[in-house]
């Protein structure tokens, strides 16, 4: 029934994406910019077609070129992947008017959870905790000025079409106002077209706690348990794991109860994730629902056992959901690591370059979703996510103890990555004791730790390097058996 | 620790050290291969690969300690003396300049050509990976040249204002 599947995406989601459609005996078919000619996806890819330049507007964000590509090349479903049209309803709506099959949830659904304001209006019948905020988003500078002052500092700006982070910002006093919501307004529209914000209480010693929910096209829903997500920067995810070391099992089913009614209230169908805020006290708020496939949702599979991917692929095939509530079971601990080409020494600045040496970790519940290759350049035009490290095992203590055996084992050079962020919040107590929230960075991360860690490591290379360099000076004892040239590999 | 103890200079990647014969000698490193070794270091026993290694001095060497590559430079007296002749003849220009803290797209310059700044003002707004950074500056100044302009990519370092 479905023969051929566009990804409208890039990176590592577009080559994981596609893994699951080749496995499922579907032909896939790449889309890419001019800078991304070279990227493993359009390798993996049964077909490829270029979209036009790098910048993101004129390439994968051009819903109605990849559209005419679907038509020319027969293609029967197009998978958006996570952030450029994924969630756009009007792209959705487009795929749909044309023929062939949005591999996500329904437009109309898109469009409810995509508006913070029908989305909140949606769930309130299902008496679903909410954060005080304003019900209409604004692009006015002064009104904003004057609601902040209402609900009372510290405020949250986030963009109304935006996801990921992307167009967020906190404001702790009204002096920083005007700036930062010039700013947000400006991102909103250079990231998604629509410049209207929001502005809500921010809640204080907040933990992100987000709910997988899967839904068929028969009124089945059913949920794949909580991710914790609180270990962020800049308001985006870096660290992300499952089960959450601080939710009972009564706690569980009340928050996954809640977000199978979120997706009930709006006819959700596909993969679909529902975000809470959890305040010190357990409760917990409803944040909103992002209607995609998430960058996280690996650790729901690792634990799970499930490949959501396929399983979004058959619901939009029109099939029922094999399984059942009852089925799904927590086995074991999963943690992923966004590994971003930030440096983490310099305020996780984008390091951008050429990834000069790049080996990934292998081992038994050890998962590497990339989208790269040695020898590539990561462009300034996208996302700096390299790649997603994931690690499975039987429990939360040796979870912790693979992910940093798995970052040692990950070897990157020629940019600045997050790895050494992930080893450090592994090792922090605050981490492993489970007793964290999303100002992990701000209460706790310095650079200096990490440098320290450098710098001991690099005393020990400097005095190994003396002491051979003392003995090459003594003719008599070679250094080397084999002679090698200069920045020829030795071992 | 004699004074005519000769001193050592080794930088690896950004770090710099200075060490004496006699920290050598109480190295405790077993060569466990032609390129692999183990050092006993404050107690500590870690395990370091030489990867590369410019044969005709052994001055320059790659090394990898607990999974990290450091590039080695090894500096003896004479590359000291010669090091300081070097810096001698530099002389230092007191130009002051604005540089890229990053790479990315110049989205907009805030600022012109003439213009006196005040610390904390905001310069222009730089984009990479999506994500928008105002660039402020740390201290009142005024602008003598522009150098680039809006929708212009840079590189991180690359002088984006010159001051006077």
């Amino acid at each position: 029934m479905m023969k051929k599947i566009l990804v409208a995406n890039r990176g590592e989601i577009a080559l994981r994406i596609m893994r699951s459609i080749r496995k499922m005996g579907i032909q896939s078919v790449a889309v890419y910019s001019e800078a991304d000619r070279n990227s493993p996806h359009v390798m993996y890819a049964d077909e490829a077609v270029c979209l036009g330049e790098a910048a993101s507007n004129q390439s994968y964000l051009n819903g109605d070129k990849i559209i005419a590509f679907c038509k020319t090349l027969h293609v029967d479903g197009i998978h958006p992947g996570y952030g450029f049209l994924s969630e756009n309803a009007e792209f959705a709506q487009k795929v749909e008017d044309a023929g062939i099959t949005f591999i996500g949830p329904s437009p109309a659904a898109m469009r409810i959870m995509g508006s913070k304001l029908a989305a909140k209006e949606c769930v309130k019948q299902y008496n679903i905790p909410m954060v005080p905020g304003i019900d209409k988003a604004i692009d006015d500078v002064d009104l904003a000025i004057e609601i902040a002052d209402k609900i009372g500092y510290p405020i949250l700006i986030k963009a109304s079409a935006g996801g990921g982070g992307k167009g967020m910002r906190v404001v702790d006093k009204a002096a920083d106002m005007k700036e930062q919501m010039e700013r947000a307004i400006s991102e909103a529209i250079a990231s998604f077209g629509d410049g209207s914000v929001f502005i809500e209480k921010y809640v204080t010693s907040p933990r992100h706690i987000e709910v997988q929910v899967l839904a068929d096209k028969f009124g089945n829903v059913i949920h794949c348990f909580e991710r914790e997500c609180s270990i962020q920067r800049r308001h985006q995810k870096v660290v992300e794991e499952t089960p959450s070391a601080i939710i009972t099992p009564e706690l569980r089913e009340k928050i996954c109860e809640a977000a199978v009614m979120v997706a009930k209230s709006c006819n959700y169908t596909s993969t679909g994730t529902v975000e809470f805020l959890m305040d010190d006290k357990f409760n917990f708020y409803f944040l909103e629902m992002n209607t995609r496939l998430q960058v996280e949702h690996t650790v729901t599979e690792m634990i799970t056992g499930l490949d959501l991917v396929e399983e979004q692929i058959k619901i939009a095939r029109g099939e029922k959901l094999g399984f059942e509530q009852k089925d799904l079971e927590i086995n074991g601990h999963a943690i992923e690591l966004r590994v971003c080409a930030e440096d983490p020494l310099n305020n996780f600045l984008p390091s951008i370059g050429t990834l000069i040496k790049y080996i990934r970790p292998v081992g038994e519940g050890v998962r590497v979703d990339d989208g790269y290759e040695q020898g590539m350049n990561i462009p300034i035009y996208y996302d700096p996510l390299i790649a997603k490290l994931v690690v499975h095992a039987a429990t939360r203590r040796e979870a912790i103890k693979k992910m940093l055996l798995a970052i040692k084992d990950y070897k990157i050079e020629g940019v600045a990555t997050t790895l050494p962020f992930g080893s450090f919040v592994l090792e922090h107590d605050a981490f492993i004791s489970g007793n964290f929230d999303t100002h992990f960075v701000k209460n706790y991360y310095t650079a200096d730790k990490i440098i320290e860690k450098q710098k001991a490591n690099a005393e020990i290379a400097a005095l190994v390097a003396l002491k051979l360099w003392m003995d090459a000076q003594k003719i008599t004892i070679p250094v080397l058996h084999k002679t090698t040239s200069w920045k020829r590999r030795l071992a | 620790m004699t004074d005519t103890e000769k001193m050592y200079k080794v930088k690896a990647n950004e770090f710099e050290f200075s060490f004496t014969q006699s920290d050598i000698a109480a190295l405790d490193m077993v060569r466990q291969s032609a390129t692999t070794f183990n050092i006993i270091h404050k107690n500590s026993s870690v395990n370091a690969m030489l990867l590369e290694a410019d044969e005709t001095t052994y001055k320059k060497m790659n090394i990898e300690v607990a999974g990290e590559n450091f590039a080695i430079t090894v500096k003896d007296e004479l590359d000291m003396m010669l090091d300081q002749m070097g810096f001698g003849i530099v002389t230092h220009k007191h130009l002051k300049e604005i540089k890229a803290p990053m790479p990315g797209l110049v989205l907009e310059i805030n600022v012109a050509e003439g213009q006196e700044v005040v610390a904390g003002q905001k310069l222009l707004i730089l984009v990479a990976m999506k994500m928008e950074n105002s660039i402020v500056i740390e201290s009142d100044a005024v602008i003598k040249r522009i150098i680039v302009t809006a929708g212009q990519a840079v590189d991180k370092g690359q002088i984006l204002f010159e001051l006077e």
